[in-house]
């Protein structure tokens, strides 16, 4: 499959099948959907972060007028969410942590909910706190689960591959730092939310708000089992989703409150979050502290990289859990580094729990590896563009941890950088210039046993196709790819494509939207359910015009002589005759695509992707040197896509990943203090606005993966990877300081620039606890 | 207290009875099923809840719906010509990738409205004031912001829009 | 939400009275974007909301062409205040401060007299006014005053404002030839942002030289309340203004606010930007006053 050949739908900039019902209002988000009948529910929260629950008091909340159910973790049967399945949906006994449900209510307005919650009188007894993960490895410090004796999480995170330490002793530069990085959200502009629903069977349906339907009906269906219902049906329905990055990744207990909520009341309850909920009872990225020491030879080839990693996992366990996983394929394989080792603890605090974020891991790994590869190259005096050339990834290798690097634009995306940046333009007083490079699976990622995804294709008489897939569409335009997909093996056109997505009764399985998985598993699904049907159409349409199949095409919604293109059939009239005639045929195909990848060993060795992502930025901004103030001047990402099957889709997910890394870098942070979140809203957690939006240029690599669908790679998370060490960088070609936490606020950069000038201490920055110059 | 007002909706006038506390959002989403305003904050951060009022882009979860009497009220609903024909900045949004999750799009469009309803031609610094306090997390607004610059390229006023301008 | 009923009168008197006549629980209200967010949040509970926006010509912008004072109707908003030929041209620092708060949503809204009797500290609509000796007028049970605004605020939240009163103008006096003024709002991000600290400034000149004759130095979320720096004020007075003089200005200024740590940010950084920003306002002011004579 060249570059050469003509598409007519893949490759165009084909908008949004969804675009026009967002534009106009119709588009139905979890907020926009009621049943009859329906009940509101609502969550009560601790009011400590740990805490034994002497005695909950739900009586004036029962007695309350429109309130139907009243729930605390004493009224419900074991329930356990998350991977480690230390978390129930209502806790009893004890709080862990403020976003701690302690009682839920179902009423029949959301203000009666309201108040009911706020008439229910919880007793609680305090416990010592441990909020410092560091602290919470100690053995003297406060347990946060009692049965597992301690607060390192058991997991297996630790590697090594080939000999570290011989290499450290042999090479000629090392460098050593320390990094942290803090808790950031979502902020999907739609709120969380669920409507749970029972039928006269108690089979249930759950609208939700979910990135993994087929996943999340199986969680559901443990909690109809513990309700003593087990083979019961679970339909869950996805309305539209306001924004989803990696936050809808697992099951939470609103989910499974509604559940519980409904199942009591026999009547349909919404649990829906508002602002606050969203800010404090959803689950961040995890922060990290990362030690890193990096090696290279005089040549400034990479020896050695060693990486000691502590994870704040919170009170209860989510996907961050998981993230070390993804870390390790930067730590392991970003640039060609033959020695590795890394370690990852995670660690409980009374703290809020993180799970997958866009990137999942992969942004605080890059961040400490590409800004400590700038302090390795200035050590061993070599450019920084340079030292990346030297060590880049190359197509044919395979890296220490046994990823195969089959198409890699690694190379051509350092170049494109130079390029479009125009590195070598003479820079005014306190400007700079930094780069960073990623690597992201981009052809699926095999965390489970399946990667898989199922496609359905079905022909109605008019030469329209209904796709049934298993991926999950939250805003970035997967049906649309799919339906290119279709459009380009049938000869149709993209609105002649029908995507279903949203139901688990139609939907084929799915192992979810994560691991910018879905252009790449999803399409190869489609795809392969697509080339079925294709050959089945040239089959029938050999027969009925009496040309060789192999002499046919089909195009503009026709089959087409190759030859003779007088020769021609429309595609519906061809349906019509294989449905009404006898003996007739149905046109449905299905494709089950599960890549090839394959799961991390013991050793976490493996072949995780079927391809890799690469990618690499370039920023050039100034410092005011006054104020701490970073602004960005112009910003470049080039990203190696395999295919840019719809460049404008493709734009979109890079400008938005941007925005959400630069975000990261310099404003965003979820404030604990002690615990409690000091900035549940959209005035103090600082997303960018518009008149924050940065000049941003994207360059697409296209290198046409053997394995993607017609050569694509995955793209969504990339963006927002190498955001921060880029900016990071280009601060320390600015003026020369080295900031080692984010987000790089104006504080710390003005603190770091008064350090260097030899000023006098003035503190203790009460975020990382180191000291403050003034 | 309930309080009876009159006020033009889409180019309606229509007649309803409000309790005092009343949002305008409120009003909208659940008393009369005009969902495609949104609620992203309910404290005016956000401006997924933007509708235009006498010409003027406002939060909808922080104006009372009483105060909507006599006035004229332009909401998402409607832009879109009776036949479904999409307004220019519809338009323009579903062609520029202006959309990806749609939550802000109803309200970033209604602001665009208003700001191309005041000044045709904006700078895109003037665009970038005027859209500043409406959030999107997906886009990164470089793509709104070429909408509405697409949408003045074209011109806003090809569709036939009912806007408060029109009214005596 | 909480209930409450909400009273339209048409005359500051019918507003009043209705205060009188509903003593617990009652409220004014202009634009309504503070007052709906706390009622939503539960942190007021009125019973009765006074809307304050139906009374007539207390939202124009205006010279009174007799004394040559600017007269600012409390009820006009900040898009009308951002929008004003008037404003813009005469008395830039104001637009300077209004075009950043809140969003263009908010500012069509929004009242000026709102953003002032709300009195948080982070509110700084006032701190440009306060610059320009801006003279708060008043209209109560016990009929009118004026006090200064800089004496209009007692506390966080609390201002001098009677039960029932209610502010009615902000009157900048007649501004003397020569005179500039500028405001910076200092944030993380471009806009929707609540300042680290706001600086004010209005300078004037002696006529054909760089002596200056008189210094406002106006400072938000520098104190509980807006703080003038008086002592930087009076180094500034009589001297010929060139950058090492504000300079000097700054750190003085930074020496006398009284900042504090907060979530949005902290002590020893809000210090540092009064003085970078004393600066900074003091030669955009000097500029200012160059451009237009």
């Amino acid at each position: 499959m060249g570059t050469k050949q003509k598409y007519s739908t893949v490759g165009k900039r084909v908008p949004k099948l969804d675009a026009i019902d967002k534009a106009t209002g119709r588009a139905q988000y979890i907020q926009d959907v009621k049943l009859p009948g329906m009940l509101y529910g609502k969550i009560l929260y601790s009011k400590y972060p740990h805490a034994r629950i002497v005695n909950i008091d739900t009586s004036k909340a029962e007695k309350l007028s429109g309130v139907r159910v009243v729930l605390t973790g004493e009224d419900i049967p074991n329930i356990r969410m998350g991977v480690y399945k230390d978390n129930p949906p209502l806790k009893a006994g004890k709080v862990r942590s403020y976003r701690d449900e302690v009682a839920a209510v179902a009423a029949t307005e959301p203000e009666i909910a309201k108040k009911a919650i706020d008439l229910i009188e919880v007793t609680y007894e305090a416990l010592p706190s441990v909020f410092d993960p560091i602290t919470a490895m100690q053995p003297d410090a406060p347990l946060v689960h009692e049965n597992h004796k301690t607060n390192i999480l058991k997991m297996p995170w630790k590697l090594h591959y080939g000999d570290v330490e011989t290499a450290r002793k042999e090479a000629a530069h090392v460098v050593e730092k320390q990094f942290t990085t803090t808790w950031v959200t979502h902020c999907c502009l739609g709120t969380s939310g669920a409507i749970a629903d029972f039928d006269n069977n108690n089979n249930l349906t759950i609208h939700t708000n979910t990135q993994i339907p087929s996943l999340a009906q199986k969680d559901f269906q443990e909690t109809l089992k513990a309700l003593g219902i087990p083979d019961k049906r679970v339909r869950v329905i996805k309305p539209v989703i306001g924004g989803g990055f990696g936050s809808k990744l697992d099951t939470y207990a609103y989910e499974h409150v509604a559940i519980l909520l409904a199942w009591h009341a026999r009547r349909a309850v919404k649990v829906l979050f508002d602002r606050e909920e969203e800010f404090v009872a959803t689950s961040t990225r995890q922060p990290t502290i990362i030690d890193i020491a990096m090696g290279c030879d005089t040549e400034g080839r990479l020896m050695f990289r060693d990486i000691n990693m502590v994870l704040d996992n919170g009170a209860y366990t989510s996907w961050g859990v998981t993230t070390p996983s993804v870390m390790m394929m930067p730590i392991t394989s970003l640039y060609r580094v033959p020695n590795v080792r890394y370690q990852a603890k995670c660690v409980y605090t009374n703290n809020t729990y993180a799970q997958a974020m866009r990137g999942y891991g992969n942004p605080q790994a890059t961040f400490a590896i590409e800004s400590a590869m700038d302090i390795l190259a200035e050590a061993a005096g070599i450019d920084r563009l340079e030292i990346r050339r030297i060590n880049s990834n190359q197509p044919g290798d395979e890296t220490p941890q046994g990823f195969k690097i089959t198409t890699c634009g690694l190379p051509e995306c350092i170049n494109a950088v130079e390029k479009v940046l125009d590195i070598e333009k003479p820079k005014t007083k306190g400007e700079g210039i930094g780069i960073a490079s990623l690597i992201h699976v981009g052809g699926g990622a095999r965390i489970y046993k399946s990667d898989g995804c199922g496609a359905i294709i079905k022909l109605d008489d008019f030469g329209k196709a209904d796709v049934f897939t298993g991926a999950s569409d939250m805003g970035q335009g997967a049906d649309t790819v799919i339906a290119q997909i279709v459009a380009e093996q049938l000869g149709l056109e993209v609105e002649d494509i029908h995507v279903i997505h949203q139901d688990t009764d139609i939907c084929p399985w799915d192992v979810g939207a994560h691991a910018s998985r879905t252009t790449f598993v999803a399409g190869n699904a489609a795809l392969g359910a697509a080339k079925k049907i294709r050959s089945r159409i040239l089959e029938l349409g050999a027969e009925l015009m009496g040309i060789t199949q192999t002499k046919l095409d089909l195009r503009n919604r026709h089959v087409v002589a190759q030859d003779e293109p007088e020769k021609t059939m429309p595609i519906g009239k061809l349906l019509r005759k294989a449905h009404f005639s006898h003996g007739g045929t149905m046109m449905m195909a299905d494709f089950f695509y599960d890549p090839a990848n394959e799961n991390m060993g013991r050793d976490f060795r493996g072949n995780l992707s079927m391809t890799y992502a690469f990618g690499t930025h370039g920023v050039r901004l100034k410092v005011d040197e006054e104020t701490g103030k970073v602004e960005i001047l112009d910003y470049v990402a080039a990203h190696d896509v395999g295919r840019a099957i719809n460049p404008m889709l493709l734009d979109g997910q890079v400008h938005g990943g941007v925005m959400m890394g630069v975000g990261y870098a310099l404003t965003e942070q979820v404030i604990l203090e002690k615990g409690r979140n000091m900035n549940p809203d959209f005035r103090d957690y600082k997303i960018l606005t518009a008149k924050d939006a940065i000049p941003l240029t994207p360059v697409v690599i296209e290198t046409i993966d053997p394995d993607g669908p017609y050569g694509a790679k995955g793209i969504g998370e990339p963006g927002c990877v190498p955001t921060a060490p880029a900016i990071a960088n280009a601060i320390y070609d600015a003026i020369g300081v080295r900031i080692l936490d984010l987000p790089i606020t104006p504080e710390r950069v003005l603190a770091e620039i008064k350090k260097k000038k030899g000023v006098d201490s003035c503190g203790i920055d009460p975020l990382t606890e180191k000291e403050q110059p003034c | 207290m309930s309080t009876e007002i009159k006020f033009n909706l889409n180019g309606n006038d229509i007649q309803v009875t409000v309790k005092d506390h009343w949002t305008l959002l409120y009003l909208l989403r659940e008393v009369m099923g005009l969902t495609g305003t949104k609620e992203g904050c309910g404290s005016g951060e956000c401006g997924a809840c933007t509708v235009i009022v006498d010409g003027q882009a406002v939060n909808s979860c922080l104006y009372l719906a009483v105060e909507l009497n006599g006035r004229c009220l332009i909401t998402i609903e409607g832009l879109a010509g009776p036949d479904g024909t999409l307004h220019t900045l519809q338009q323009k949004f579903v062609e520029h990738g202006g959309i990806q999750c749609g939550f802000c799009s109803p309200g970033m469009i209604m602001s665009s409205k208003a700001l191309l309803d005041e000044n045709p031609t904006p700078t895109l610094d003037d665009i970038k004031h005027a859209l500043a306090g409406n959030l999107c997390r997906c886009t990164g607004y470089t793509q709104i912001f070429e909408s509405i610059q697409a949408a003045i390229d074209t011109g806003t006023e090809d569709v036939e829009v009912v806007a408060w301008k029109n009214e005596t | 939400m909480k209930t409450f009923s909400y009273l339209v009168p048409k005359t500051l008197d019918e507003a009043v009275s209705l205060f009188e006549s509903h003593s617990d629980r009652v409220m004014y209200v202009a634009g309504g974007t503070d007052v709906m967010v706390k009622t939503k949040q539960g942190k007021i509970a009125p019973d009765y909301l006074i809307s304050l926006k139906h009374l007539s010509d207390l939202d124009k912008v205006k010279m009174n062409p007799d004394t040559n004072e600017l007269i600012i109707g409390a009820l006009a908003t900040h898009r009308t205040l951002e929008t004003s030929t008037l404003i813009r041209r005469q008395f830039p620092i104001i637009h300077d401060a209004v075009q950043h708060i809140g969003s263009t949503q908010i500012r069509n809204v929004a009242t000026i007299g709102g953003n002032i009797v709300n009195a948080v500290p982070s509110a700084d609509g006032a701190i440009p006014l306060i610059a320009l000796d801006g003279v708060a007028k008043m209209y109560g049970p016990n009929g009118e005053r004026t006090v200064d605004l800089i004496h209009f605020f007692e506390g966080p939240g609390q201002t001098v404002l009677e039960a029932g009163e209610i502010l009615t103008e902000i009157i900048i006096p007649s501004q003397s030839s020569h005179t500039g003024g500028a405001y910076q709002k200092v944030g993380r991000r471009a806009a929707m942002e609540l300042p680290l600290i706001g600086v004010g400034i209005v300078l004037t000149l002696e006529p054909d030289s760089a002596v200056c004759q008189k210094a406002r130095i106006c400072l938000g979320v520098a104190a509980p309340t807006p703080l003038r720096t008086l002592s930087a004020e009076r180094f500034l007075t009589g001297k010929v203004l060139n950058e090492d003089i504000l300079i000097e200005a700054g750190n003085i200024a930074a020496e006398e606010s009284r900042v504090r740590d907060s979530i949005r940010g902290q002590a020893w950084y809000r210090r540092e930007m009064v003085s970078v920003f004393v600066r900074r306002m003091g030669l955009k002011c000097l500029k200012r006053i160059e451009e237009t004579n």
